[in-house]
């Protein structure tokens, strides 16, 4: 391959691949990013189930002989 | 990761119960060797150590399988489990023919609504996030 021959390759790409002149982002994804990861790691409990674990706990505390059943069926 | 999805819902659903059989374990030995109480718990014990895992594992491989037609949540799915495995248990208290069967039955209406919320808040937290971290959530 010559002189010639990469002249001529070198415009080829240059017409092939447009320009690119808008290279800059338009907003920070900064901070999107981080809402999702926020979002990955944070577990929400409804009210309903803790409601559901209140209930479950004053029951046992209640009744401690259910607690070797479940322990068994666990 | 979208291969061997049966086999990482198995594994996923037996953490729970076998790491949890470490603390049953503990309790009931404690209970019947220090505390000396007269109830041969190690005649039933097998029930916690292999079934119930396997039962998790088997059932969590069938949430898996159903999800995409039934669109059951995974904790009331996890909530129908104990209907499974206590007429098993109790099946087993009887072949082996175990000395608390009668307190079992008499705690029985307590119990039963205790283990139904336990196993919906299980599943629907820790079963689902081991779902998760092995990508088949």
């Amino acid at each position: 391959m010559n002189a010639h021959d990469n002249n001529e390759l070198r415009e080829l790409l240059t017409r092939s691949i447009a320009p690119m002149n808008d290279t800059e982002l338009r907003r920070d994804l900064w901070p999107q990013m981080l809402q999702r990861l926020e979002q990955q790691h944070s577990i929400r409990v409804p009210w309903f189930d803790w409601t559901l674990a209140a209930i479950a706990a004053a029951a046992v505390i209640l009744f401690p002989e259910v607690i070797p059943a479940l322990l068994y069926h666990l | 990761m979208n291969q061997h999805t049966y086999l990482r819902a198995y594994m996923a659903g037996i953490v729970v119960p076998t790491i949890f059989f470490l603390v049953i374990a503990t309790v009931f030995y404690i209970w019947r060797y220090v505390y000396n109480v007269p109830v041969p718990i190690e005649r039933v014990l097998v029930f916690p150590m292999a079934f119930v895992p396997n039962l998790w594992g088997l059932w969590n491989m069938l949430f898996i399988a159903s999800h995409s037609r039934t669109r059951l949540p995974i904790g009331l799915h996890g909530a129908l489990l104990p209907l499974v495995l206590a007429p098993l248990g109790i099946l087993l208290f009887r072949v082996l023919d175990f000395p608390a069967l009668p307190l079992f039955a008499h705690i029985f209406p307590i119990a039963a609504p205790i283990g139904l919320i336990a196993y919906y808040l299980v599943w629907k937290y820790l079963v689902h996030f081991l779902n998760a971290v092995l990508g088949i959530a």
